[in-house]
């Protein structure tokens, strides 16, 4: 065994140094292949009750936790919710989520591809003792089509909604001789802190497949979702639906008319949160007919009627990655523009309730790829959370500024 | 023990692509600066360059139709980028290259992590979606089309690049 795996290693040694000569030493995205968080390709946070700051990330083919006292300065050692090396999905908009409920219980979630195909499959794992411990990650549905872009919720009295992309209806179509586009969003919440999911049910059929969702409470039993939708023609916009429950779908909303009707795979998802007074603010991208680029909007009637789209973003600078959150400060957005060699996070902020917003402030660049870019709040202060291949992971403070 | 074995199977799985990459020497690397370099390399000539992925569905419907143009108009420099990001599949690439008829076209694949700037180069307004179709005059006029291509749409430009020379 020992001799064989020498063997091996010294082929791949050999490898290694022919592809050296053959690629530039900048090929992966990651900037190592550990599992430690320096590796990480995405990361993602989450505040516990006690403001800790936990943080899930996928790193050589496995998905780690750990906690920070410190705001990110250093962190616990990791644990690793994943015992082997898996295909965890890479698609530009997939990682794993995680939420921290009021006893400190953390879910879970993240997709793999499950075959050639890259077919996805949700897990979810749930950690009673303080992250130092995963139970056994389990599938979410036990539909073995395809699942991505799994988006975690967690409500007020701990219920965690969950969210996916789901395409098992797609084999029905086949079978009836139906065309099948997209993808369809289906929903399951868990009572006991995301250890066990009630079964997988439908909210909506004929969504866009490859953008990740948003998802958030409107109020307490309320979920409410954000999607690129596929309406009539063939339009990939974007739609709110706000549940009557966790088990009841309600209307899909269409947000804004961006005409953008595309065949195609945009990598690209929107953003939502819902500030404390119930409005809606919401980011996207899009390049349809009627706009271009990164849009803002509100809404405060429950994704009834949104504002008009307002632009993020220098035009020339590929704006891209726009994240929203409503924090102590007022509603803050960031997202990621490019300068031809170097990658900014790019800040605006509004005190009054997304109607104006302040000069967009450049808070954190890198000169080499990088994760999307995340707002976290502990109810004191909102965050910039970045994984970037060249300088590490960040957290930042977002200032408070006039 | 079980520790040991996750890391033969990574092994194993880093060895198959690095033979795979090896393997297909066809498949060039799509590095910073290679934007350039194709249009150098193909000035004068009707240009059809395809950026496709093997994760994206719209894109395996495309391709073997994109194959069957390539064969049909030897006149029209047909190149393919596949442009997921890495880590990329050479292997999966390839094999979808070869299903396709694309096998002797100029195939490559994006090698540079930083696929912002790679991006950057070809198109400042591209996020990156995918299939994504540029098709480049004899006079180095752009044309991109965004989503999948209408083979009538090519077949049209085409006849228009035949009908100027």
């Amino acid at each position: 065994m020992r001799t064989g795996l020498s063997a091996i290693i010294a082929l791949a040694f050999v490898q290694g140094t022919a592809l050296a000569q053959m690629r530039a030493p900048t090929a992966s995205e990651a900037a190592c292949e550990e599992p430690t968080l320096r590796c990480a390709t995405k990361a993602t946070p989450a505040f516990g009750p006690d403001g800790t700051l936990w943080l899930v990330w996928m790193a050589g083919g496995q998905v780690s936790v750990a906690s920070s006292q410190d705001a990110g300065r250093s962190f616990s050692a990791p644990t690793h919710v994943t015992t082997r090396r898996l295909n965890l999905d890479w698609g530009p908009d997939a990682r794993p989520k995680i939420v921290v409920d009021r006893k400190g219980g953390i879910a879970l979630a993240f997709s793999t591809f499950r075959d050639e195909a890259f077919n996805g499959e949700v897990f979810y794992t749930r950690s009673a003792d303080g992250g130092k411990s995963f139970a056994e990650p389990k599938p979410i549905t036990g539909n073995n089509e395809s699942q991505r872009f799994e988006a975690l919720a967690l409500d007020q009295d701990g219920t965690v909604f969950a969210a996916w992309l789901d395409k098992r209806n797609r084999v029905a179509a086949k079978e009836a001789g139906r065309k099948y586009e997209g993808a369809a969003l289906f929903f399951a919440s868990s009572r006991d802190g995301g250890a066990t999911y009630a079964e997988a049910a439908l909210a909506r059929e004929g969504t866009c497949e490859c953008c990740r969702l948003g998802l958030a409470f409107a109020a307490p039993g309320r979920p409410v979702a954000i999607f690129r939708n596929i309406f009539e023609g063939g339009a990939r916009d974007h739609a709110v639906m706000t549940f009557t429950d966790v088990a009841t779908p309600g209307e899909v909303r269409r947000i804004s008319n961006d005409d953008w009707q595309i065949n195609a795979c945009p990598h690209h998802g929107p953003s939502l949160t819902v500030a404390p007074n119930g409005t809606y603010h919401v980011v996207w991208y899009t390049n349809g007919k009627t706009r271009k680029g990164l849009f803002y909007a509100h809404s405060r009637d429950e994704g009834r009627s949104f504002s008009t789209p307002m632009a993020l973003g220098q035009p020339g600078r590929n704006p891209t990655r726009p994240f929203v959150l409503s924090g102590p400060a007022g509603t803050v957005m960031v997202w990621k523009e490019f300068d031809g060699e170097k990658t900014s996070v790019q800040m605006t902020l509004s005190r009054d309730d997304g109607e104006t917003w302040s000069p967009p402030k450049t808070i954190a660049s890198t000169s080499d790829t990088s994760d999307h870019p995340l707002l976290i709040s502990n109810g004191k202060q909102t965050y910039l959370s970045w994984m970037t291949k060249a300088d590490g992971y960040r957290l930042t403070a977002i200032e408070d500024q006039p | 023990m079980r520790f040991r074995f996750a890391g033969f199977a990574g092994l194993v799985a880093l060895i198959a692509s690095a033979a795979a990459l090896a393997a297909s020497p066809a498949l060039k690397p799509f590095e910073r600066g290679t934007w350039q370099s194709v249009l150098r390399g193909h000035a004068g000539r009707p240009v059809l360059v395809h950026f496709w992925g093997v994760t994206c569905g719209p894109c395996k419907v495309e391709l073997p139709l994109l194959g069957q143009f390539a064969k049909d108009h030897p006149d029209v420099d047909v190149v393919t980028v596949s442009a997921d990001l890495v880590p990329n599949l050479p292997a999966a690439t390839q094999s979808m290259l070869d299903k396709a008829g694309l096998s002797s076209t100029e195939n490559f694949i994006f090698n540079d992590g930083f696929v912002e700037r790679l991006r950057f180069e070809i198109d400042p307004a591209w996020q990156g979606d995918i299939p994504r179709t540029m098709l480049i005059s004899r006079e180095g006029t752009v044309t991109t089309i965004e989503g999948s291509a209408e083979m009538a749409d090519l077949e049209k430009w085409s006849a228009q690049q035949n009908s100027k020379h």
